[in-house]
């Protein structure tokens, strides 16, 4: 009984997450945000910003998949306490998540 | 739009004042244009909401329990120096009356997790007042929200150290030297008694410090704290996390030790993201294995650890759905000391949401 009633909940669960996931890749994106895997300018303080992103953020989370610079400056000031963050390092970051 | 919208009124301002017009009336107008600058000022601090959703399921030893999650984070940057931040949990738990029998009951729990206001000093110091989670190893601070954590229940260990997890009382913290070979920082921290519903805190003090080596990302850090009301307990650990650059490779683990007993976490994590791609079907799947132990020294009550000695080995799959949404299911065995052993199943979905809390252009 137990067993039946756990995946009568968790795969109607898998399938709705699939679907949606099917749905919002269906839509063209609208919201003005870009992509951190995206391909960025290669300046020398955006791939060193890149680094800093994966040194320090990449400790405890995944990049997030897409971020619109102002998100990203509200993020990374909360990130400076939470992650102890020099500065420099939120300067760096920020230039990586919004250029 | 805002700077064309101040601008004409800056210049109507000086309009009206050259026609002569009233005091009161200019002050108001003065007034309306630095608010209309201020939140245009503001547009580059805008505030956001973000967290995570998800449900998660649990089956131990025949015993099942639901809960639908919703952890919000706000945060509300005042100026350059200033940050006001929350994080809430607000959770249904469902379950059968009997444990294993009769009809399923829920209930709903709320908890303010952190209400703080940093002040961001220099380069090298935050100063944090109100509620915060208390810095001692690394799971409470930096890996508990649900849309990090990749197993979804928590260490036996984390309550050691932790207090009640929430502090009411002041925090200093950040990164003393900060190069490029090495990075120290810390964490110190005063709590005060709180006996307020949904507001409760122990009376204690502590410190984390870590040693964090970028070019390995290694770290290292030791955490302390001495409770300070009812009777006195000293608490320690050491906690360690190392995700090599040339594999999607992670590996964690604490150990603490307090009066009540000790015992260890270790952790490891490999995204399969080098076999055939980080957005392919394979490449999303994450397998997670935990070894933990706990070993009980003395029964002291209210600690929140298990009463006996206590040994799960954990294995988990995560998978990462685009959009944010993740998907994890986990097998443990649970072995006491002294009772019968137990299976426990847990499955789970998150999504992690990030929004500002007012619209506006993507600038």
């Amino acid at each position: 009984m137990n067993r039946r009633l756990f995946t009568a909940i968790f795969l109607p669960c898998c399938l709705i997450a699939f679907l949606f996931c099917a749905a919002q890749e269906a839509q063209p994106q609208s919201r003005g945000k870009s992509s951190v895997h995206a391909a960025k300018p290669a300046s020398g303080a955006t791939s060193e910003g890149e680094r800093r992103f994966r040194t320090n953020c990449g400790r405890c989370h995944n990049p997030p998949e897409d971020i619109s610079p102002r998100e990203a400056r509200a993020v990374i000031r909360q990130m400076r306490v939470r992650a102890m963050l020099s500065a420099e390092d939120e300067r760096l970051i920020l230039q990586y998540l919004a250029p | 739009m805002d700077c064309v919208r101040d601008a004409a009124r800056i210049e109507e301002f000086i309009g009206w004042r050259s026609r002569g017009l009233v005091p009161a009336k200019a002050f108001r107008i003065f007034l309306l244009v630095f608010l209309a600058s201020s939140f245009a000022r503001a547009q580059e601090n805008v505030p956001i909401i973000s967290g995570g959703l998800g449900f998660l399921g649990s089956s131990s030893g025949g015993v099942n329990i639901f809960q639908p999650v919703l952890a919000p984070v706000i945060a509300i940057p005042l100026s350059d120096k200033f940050l006001i931040e929350s994080r809430a949990d607000i959770r249904g738990v469902v379950f059968r009356e009997q444990g294993t029998t009769g009809p399923y009951h829920g209930r709903f729990f709320g908890t303010l997790e952190y209400l703080q206001l940093d002040y961001n000093a220099n380069s090298h110091l935050t100063i944090t007042a109100g509620r915060f989670l208390t810095p001692f190893g690394i799971y409470t601070e930096r890996l508990s929200p649900i849309w990090i954590n990749k197993l979804q229940d928590a260490p036996l260990i984390t309550p050691i150290g932790t207090g009640m997890a929430y502090n009411n009382g002041f925090m200093l913290r950040g990164a003393l030297i900060s190069n490029s070979t090495y990075s120290l920082n810390y964490a110190v921290y005063f709590s005060t008694l709180s006996t307020l519903n949904k507001l409760q805190s122990q009376r204690g003090a502590g410190y984390r410090v870590g040693v964090f080596l970028p070019y390995t990302r290694l770290e290292v850090g030791t955490s302390y704290r001495r409770t300070l009301q009812d009777t006195r307990l000293n608490s320690v650990g050491v906690d360690f996390s190392w995700l090599p650059y040339r594999a999607p490779l992670g590996i964690k683990g604490e150990w603490a030790h307090s009066p009540s007993g000790h015992g260890y976490w270790i952790q490891a994590s490999y995204r399969l993201s080098q076999l055939t791609g980080s957005d392919s079907g394979w490449g999303r799947l994450e397998p997670v294995f935990r070894m933990q132990q706990f070993f009980r020294s003395k029964f002291i009550t209210n600690d929140f650890l298990p009463s006996s000695n206590t040994r799960r080995p954990e294995f988990g799959l995560n998978y990462f759905l685009p959009h944010e949404i993740r998907l994890n299911a986990s097998y443990s065995r649970q072995y006491f000391s002294h009772g019968t052993d137990v299976n426990v199943w847990d499955f789970g979905i998150t999504y992690r949401f990030l929004f500002p809390l007012w619209p506006g252009g993507s600038k």
